[in-house]
């Protein structure tokens, strides 16, 4: 008894913590100078900011789920899955918004990070994409490691457990091992799968990608995924490509937005209706993007936006 | 003081070769070093000659060339001795090798030293005459294309195997390094045999290749003859036979040493280190007449004239050079080279491109462009693709058998066609979706039809190679880059260029 007292908790301050825990958010709506306690708690599941230049959307989509600190803490390791995969120009929006990424790497280090390390496999060469792209050099500037998976040394054979088809694979080491995993997609038309989203980001962690087209491209989009969940996805939707995707050159959009969440089928489920579904001429559903789909259906996330707490914000 | 030349003749060989590495591995992406990667290349009269000879134009590049030819006409043949990479690792391996034994007869090297002047008289006439196998034989050439060919690819693999042990030296943990993927040459154990085997010919005499069969030194031979910087002997000499038995080129007859074989001597400057101090170097009137100069017959000039015009010609008659239609279509250039026939013959083979190509993509031939077109650079689509906004091979071309060509006007020019296997494409034989080809097309020519199955449109194709580089299927590809015989240039669209 004496024992567990000095570590345990004891009822009493279980009770008691639970309920101020649970009065907090309950009083932070009412009580206005609680609002710096808001960002402790987390208000939605889903941000999308709108409007402003990449480092106000950023920081308006990251402070109502509780700001960078609730997910890098000091000393940790961060990954972040970059779009860096064609040698193409940044208004090209082939690839991520070079100032967007250095204000992701800087609000990981403000939040304590000990190293920050930005990943891709590369399509074209990989000294091509980094430097056409400007990501190198943006990523370099913010501090950042920027890294390239074209040698196998990096990657490590492991099992997945819960895939249906792709059992195995050879992933980035560091993906696997880092604290904190951050996926930071690009949407873009493709021609194979429809759409690229945030799940089919993480295509580029994989040493042989071009394996997965002999199986089942979004099964195994949806098996990689289950691999290791993202801590936080932040999607680069400023500008977004509508034709010739991935690679491009092709016609671009300008939606202006940063969506951020932990829910990597929720935020598949709204990008995809970024774009409009040739067969249909609407917008896409979430469901007629298969890799979504399954994914929903492996446990990732919720497909169903109805049921995600979704929060506009405007960042300027 | 004397020693000290000989020092300092070492320490710039070994300084030159050194600089010869570092411009190999410079020959690289991002490619912004401001002296041209293919210096020593550019400085080659030889390889100057005779590529100007055969693009029947002028070379701008080779022109340094001829300044290294004038220095020699003044100064003598002080290349051979003192900045040739070649004669420096083969000095090293003749000092560390082969130690030549004391002989109680002199070696009677006369039919050998003729050698040398017929195997250049067949060099030159065969490349004047477009047969340019004598590339093959050009010191430059040959070191470079050995060490990127032969000797780069296991130096890759040796550093990739000390990466975790580098990863650990290096202080900012985790450091994570990706192992270089590994290029590789098809031909890389001819070039490597090829290369000892020049090495091992030390066994016969020092620098046996140098005095006996190099071309760019018979070259520089001639034009030393007339070399105003000389060798003078005083009558203190004793005959002490030290100058004989040291020098490197075996220049000094020994039953007269006074005299010297004057277009032998490579100005090494060894036998300054003379007993009763009787040798000194001073700038004297030329002198064309010199000691025992290698009796040329007219009829062992003419027979090496004679083979040198019928191997071209033998050559010239082989089915992949002539218009017999038995052309090679999987032959595919690099984008911007020369006509095929015109490539051949201005191509030295150096290997420079295949060094420089960011995806190993270009190759050294063997015989798939016949015997005339050995050792010469082409795209092999499923080992690497030409990358869309790189020019490199034609930037670090000596030559110029690749022209170097602005990005946009290189990304415009058409080395070949795509054509799809429907028998093995994943897309077309199953019901499966891929169409990585289309994804990866760099110039929208692969589309996909209303069934996800890929489509080529060969007005935008240029043979890049991608999609036969990344084609999922196991083995050969199921798209295939075929050549399109005569390079030609696409027509601009503005998709093309921006978007």
């Amino acid at each position: 008894m004496d024992q567990s007292s000095g570590k345990k908790i004891t009822r009493r301050q279980f009770i008691k913590g639970a309920a101020v825990a649970a009065a907090v958010p309950l009083l932070s709506d009412r009580l206005p100078f609680y609002g710096s306690l808001a960002h402790a708690a987390q208000e939605s599941d889903l941000v999308i900011a709108k409007t402003g230049s990449p480092t106000q959307l950023l920081q308006a989509a990251m402070a109502p789920l509780g700001g960078m600190s609730r997910f890098v803490k000091k000393g940790q390791r961060v990954v972040i899955k970059a779009n860096i995969a064609w040698a193409r120009t940044p208004e090209q929006a082939c690839t991520n918004n070079p100032e967007l990424m250095m204000a992701l790497i800087k609000m990981c280090y403000d939040a304590g990070a000990k190293r920050v390390a930005i990943w891709d496999h590369t399509c074209d060469n990989y000294q091509f994409a980094f430097s056409r792209s400007g990501l190198k050099e943006a990523g370099q500037k913010a501090g950042a490691d920027v890294l390239s998976g074209h040698g196998r040394n990096v990657y490590k054979q492991v099992d997945i457990p819960k895939a249906k088809k792709l059992k195995t694979a050879e992933v980035l080491r560091d993906v696997l091992e880092s604290d904190v995993f951050i996926n930071f997609p690009l949407p873009k038309q493709h021609f194979a799968t429809d759409l690229t989203l945030g799940m089919k980001n993480l295509m580029g962690i994989l040493w042989d990608m071009e394996q997965l087209h002999k199986i089942d491209l979004h099964q195994c989009i949806a098996d990689i995924n289950t691999l290791r969940k993202p801590d936080l996805v932040v999607v680069d939707a400023i500008r977004i490509l509508t034709t010739n995707g991935p690679k491009g050159p092709g016609k671009t959009e300008d939606p202006v937005e940063v969506v951020a969440s932990t829910d990597i089928v929720a935020v598949d489920a709204y990008a995809a209706a970024y774009f409009k579904n040739p067969k249909t001429g609407k917008l896409y559903k979430p469901e007629e993007v298969r890799f979504v789909k399954y994914g929903y259906d492996h446990g990732l996330g919720e497909i169903d936006l109805s049921k995600v707490r979704i929060k506009k914000v405007s960042a300027t | 003081m004397t020693r000290s030349v000989s020092y300092l003749r070492r320490t710039i060989q070994v300084l030159s070769f050194c600089f010869l590495l570092y411009l190999i591995l410079q020959t690289a992406f991002p490619l912004e070093l401001k002296i041209p990667v293919d210096l020593y290349l550019r400085l080659d009269p030889f390889i100057a000659i005779i590529s100007i000879f055969a693009q029947k134009e002028i070379i701008w590049r080779m022109l340094p060339a001829f300044g290294v030819l004038l220095l020699v006409v003044i100064f003598g043949n002080f290349f051979c001795g003192w900045f040739c990479p070649m004669g420096a690792i083969i000095d090293f391996f003749d000092r560390v090798l082969f130690r030549e034994k004391k002989r109680s007869k002199p070696f009677d090297d006369r039919s050998l030293r003729r050698l040398r002047y017929g195997v250049f008289i067949f060099a030159l006439t065969a490349g004047v005459m477009a047969f340019q196998v004598m590339y093959l034989l050009d010191p430059i050439s040959l070191l470079t294309r050995t060490m990127v060919i032969a000797f780069y690819p296991p130096a890759i693999y040796v550093y990739n195997h000390l990466l975790p042990q580098i990863e650990n030296i290096l202080p900012r943990s985790p450091v994570i390094l990706s192992s270089i993927p590994m290029p590789l040459f098809k031909v890389n154990l001819f070039i490597f045999l090829f290369f000892i085997a020049t090495l091992a010919l030390g066994v016969i005499r020092k620098r046996f290749w140098c005095r006996y069969l190099c071309p760019l030194g018979t070259l520089l031979s001639l034009c030393s003859r007339v070399r105003i910087l000389r060798r003078f002997v005083t009558d203190g000499c004793t005959h002490c036979q030290k100058c004989v038995r040291e020098c490197p080129a075996g220049a000094i007859p020994g039953e007269t040493p006074e005299q010297c074989r004057q277009p032998d001597c490579i100005s090494c400057f060894r036998c300054i280190e003379c007993p009763p101090k009787a040798t000194s170097f001073h700038f004297g009137s030329p002198r064309w007449k010199t000691a025992d100069g290698v009796n040329l017959s007219r009829r062992y000039a003419l027979g090496s004239f004679a083979f040198g015009v019928a191997a071209s010609l033998v050559i010239k008659a082989n089915p992949l050079q002539s218009e017999s239609g038995l052309k090679n279509n999987r032959l595919i250039r690099p984008p911007g080279s020369l006509p095929e026939e015109r490539f051949v013959s201005v191509c030295t083979g150096c290997g420079e491109c295949l060094k420089v190509c960011p995806n190993n993509a270009l190759q050294s031939t063997f015989l798939e462009a016949g015997l005339a077109g050995l050792y010469t650079p082409r795209l092999v689509p499923r080992i690497g693709y030409c990358e869309e906004f790189c020019n490199f091979c034609g930037r670090v071309c000596p030559t110029e058998a690749i022209r170097p060509l602005a990005i946009e006007e290189k990304r415009l020019i058409q080395v070949g066609v795509a054509h799809i296997d429907k028998t093995r494409c994943i897309a077309w034989d199953t019901d499966k979706i891929c169409l990585v080809c289309n994804e990866q097309c760099s110039y929208q020519a692969i589309i996909g039809d209303d069934k996800k199955r890929p489509i080529i449109k060969e007005e935008k194709c240029t043979g890049c190679g991608i999609c036969e580089n990344k084609c999922p299927v196991d083995g050969e590809s199921a798209i295939i880059v075929y050549a399109s015989g005569v390079q030609k240039k696409l027509k601009p669209e503005p998709n093309n260029n921006h978007g």
